[in-house]
């Protein structure tokens, strides 16, 4: 008993412990010169007091703990008391955690000056543990942003590096790693990033190499690089054929995919799923079993009448994250991607289904930033300013011919649905969802009808009705493929793809009941 | 010229709706000028609230609100999140949403933080529904702040995917004239237009 109250004790005290502040010396270095600078430590996470940081940087530090100013070299910035977001101009900054107060002073998580410095300035601040110096420097003019993510499918994980612009790039096997090579310095926005992955122990950034470390010598990678906007792809496998030692890639090679034109592969995602249910009607029916369900009914359906290849995104009961969906769909170079749901409104009385596609929606004030700073973005240069509704506009205005693409195939299925459903036409619509972010085909989400609406809520639950939807889904998808391969016989056809869609287009079919409304 | 910059989380705007813990320090001289200007008087406002045709459609009011817009946001905000006056008009947000903070930045996104069990863990909702609660914020703090360009939502404090399933936000909504009846929208919210022919 003693023992277990002496264990429990050390424990406890090892806790607060761990949450203490603990003061020390470090050295801040900037290009005016260096400077002792006093931080703390606590639960992991270094501060930096505000004041001291802020003026270091030639800059101002105004406020109370409802909201610190920074003004720095002509831009703004702040961060509150209780908040882990701080901001520069109109770009959120990140903090592992909320500023800490020592005798009334703010001190910041040094990431907070980093993100500041990186987002208004072309100065990068980097921090070294073992000598304890905080370094401000500038970045090289010939320095590339560099975004790295992360995605697990199906026991492959995708390393996804993302650029402002196409580069150079190769790729070797080193013992228990891949280096992905550039010409030009990379930044990003930390050097070191761990990744929940069972291949991949973690990613380095070291000059103008990521290093891409990892979980055991048995796993293999497959690099390629795909545009708009270009990205370096790693797929690695366990078990595969190891690659051979220090095969670099083409150089600056964009591998296309060996993928015959015409509409082959279908990835079909079922709307939600585990422990996102999706809505619930009112009497009981559950969206994530119903799309499943039609999907289902689709898959069969869609193969068996118009012989393509149907991929599911989920086949069961399980919560699969948005982007993986569209993930899956890039994966298996998909010609299509349709996600199902099933709507829910505040009015009882709506009914019908509505098929949307994919809006980025910038607003005309955006638009021209866009464009007056497109140049900068796609040189490269001045990459620490972008903002990532910058970023979207420019992914947005990449993917014109997918959007186009995507208006006709969702003006088809609303049209088969209004036949079906027998109602007034909802239309067809634009919005920013989640899920068809990132598809890099044509693609669509189709509401097939309200389950907050009890009278479609019991048809929609029904086996029969299931089957007419998935037959007028059939009916849409018949008529895109026959429209579109006839198409790719046109003369100014590119079929090439990075997506399969064809840069030039001709009038699409009308729905059957555009003026019933 | 820029924007003042004002960074203000809505704790400090209203005390109702906030998790913020309470504040112990004296406020600083800046603090008190800023709550001097913020000075509050009935104000007529439009909100944007669910109609029958399934767009949104506006609600005149007035309002208590500070003289600062920045200080305003937050109490516009909650208004729209409890719902229309007229209780046959239903609410477009869950019953337990709250606003936990909103601000504004120097650029014209305004902030807001949503909470509330429903929203944090999770809301199960259609995309009709949805993208009806997310621009009734939206048009409404835009309607009223002239500095409001775009909204950036945030829940529980955190950057989250969607607002019930769908709504990407990991991004700022700029206003939709076509979810509002009468203005863009012809009964078919966020309606798209016809595909175009040769490009």
């Amino acid at each position: 008993m003693k023992k277990i109250l002496v264990v429990i004790a050390i424990a406890g005290m090892a806790a607060v412990s761990a949450g203490r502040a603990q003061t020390v010396m470090a050295t801040l270095k900037t290009p005016t010169g260096e400077r002792p600078i006093r931080v703390v430590e606590q639960s992991g996470n270094l501060y930096l007091p505000a004041e001291e940081a802020t003026a270091a940087l030639g800059g101002s530090l105004t406020g109370s703990r409802q909201g610190y100013r920074i003004d720095l070299a002509g831009r703004t910035a702040g961060f509150t008391a209780d908040s882990r977001f701080g901001a520069a101009g109109d770009e959120l900054i990140e903090m592992p955690s909320p500023p800490i107060f020592i005798e009334a002073s703010p001190y910041v998580p040094w990431q907070f000056f980093r993100d500041l410095l990186r987002t208004t300035s072309d100065l990068d601040l980097t921090w070294e543990p073992g000598a304890r110096v905080f370094e401000v420097r500038r970045f090289r003019l010939d320095s590339v942003e560099a975004q790295i993510s992360v995605v697990n499918i199906e026991g492959m994980t995708k390393i996804v590096v993302q650029f402002p612009r196409k580069v150079e790039y190769s790729v070797r096997r080193e013992e228990n790693a891949y280096v992905i090579e550039i010409p030009n310095p990379i930044r990003t926005r930390a050097a070191d990033q761990t990744f929940t992955s069972p291949l991949l122990d973690r990613v380095l950034v070291r000059e103008n190499q990521i290093v891409v470390n990892l979980a055991s010598r048995d796993i293999a990678g497959d690099a390629y690089a795909i545009e708009s906007p270009f990205r370096i792809v790693l797929d690695l496998q366990r078990g595969a054929s190891p690659v051979p030692d220090a095969q670099p890639s083409l150089p600056g090679s964009v591998r296309r995919p060996a993928h015959p034109p015409g509409v082959r592969t279908i990835v079909l995602d079922p709307g939600h799923g585990g422990k996102e249910v999706g809505a619930i009607g009112p009497n009981g029916l559950v969206e994530k079993e119903t799309t499943l369900a039609i999907c289902r009914r689709l898959q069969s359906m869609l193969a068996s009448e118009l012989g393509v290849r149907v991929i599911l995104t989920r086949d069961s009961d399980e919560l699969v994250p948005h982007d993986q969906r569209t993930a899956t769909a890039n994966q298996f170079r998909a010609d299509l991607f349709l996600s199902i749901h099933l709507n829910a409104s505040h009015s009882p009385a709506a009914r019908g289904a509505e098929t949307y596609f994919l809006s980025l929606e910038a607003s005309d004030e955006l638009a021209r930033a866009a464009a007056e700073r497109e140049n900068a973005v796609i040189g490269g240069a001045s990459a620490p300013g972008v903002s990532s509704d910058l970023n979207l506009i420019l992914w947005d205005l990449a993917h014109q011919e997918y959007l186009r693409e995507s208006s006709r195939f969702a003006n088809l299925i609303q049209s088969e649905m209004n036949v079906t459903s027998g109602v007034e036409n909802r239309g067809v619509k634009q919005a920013p969802f989640r899920v068809l972010i990132g598809a890099t085909m044509p693609s669509a989400l189709v509401e097939v009808g309200f389950i907050s609406n009890p009278q479609e809520e019991a048809r929609l639950g029904s086996a029969e009705h299931q089957n007419e939807i998935a037959q007028a889904i059939v009916r849409a998808v018949r008529r895109y493929k026959e429209d579109y391969e006839a198409r790719l016989g046109g003369p100014a056809q590119d079929p090439a793809r990075v997506g399969s869609a064809p840069s030039t287009a001709a009038p699409a079919p009308a729905p059957a009941d555009r003026s019933g409304r | 010229m820029r924007t003042l910059f004002v960074l203000a989380l809505a704790g400090a705007l209203f005390t109702t709706a906030c998790t913020r813990r309470q504040q112990t320090e004296a406020p600083s001289a800046a603090m008190a000028a800023a709550e001097a200007a913020n000075k509050v008087a009935p104000r007529p406002v439009v909100l944007y609230f669910g109609g029958p045709s399934g767009l949104l459609v506006p609600e005149s009011r007035t309002l208590p609100l500070p003289e600062s817009n920045a200080a305003a946001a937050g109490l516009i905000a909650a208004a729209v999140i409890e719902g229309s006056a007229n209780s046959a008009i239903p609410r477009l947000f869950p019953p337990d949403a709250t606003v936990r903070a909103a601000w504004l930045l120097p650029e014209g996104t305004a902030v807001v933080d949503l909470g509330g069990e429903t929203l944090e863990s999770g809301w199960n909702t259609g995309s009709a529904l949805e993208m009806n609660a997310a621009y009734s914020l939206v048009q409404s703090l835009a309607a009223n702040l002239p500095e409001v360009k775009r909204v950036r939502i945030l829940i529980g404090g955190e950057q989250a995917a969607t607002l019930g399933g769908h709504l990407d936000l990991g991004r700022s909504l700029a206003p939709r004239s076509s979810m509002v009846e009468g203005i863009g929208g012809n009964g078919a919210p966020g309606s798209a237009p016809a595909p175009s022919g040769t490009e």
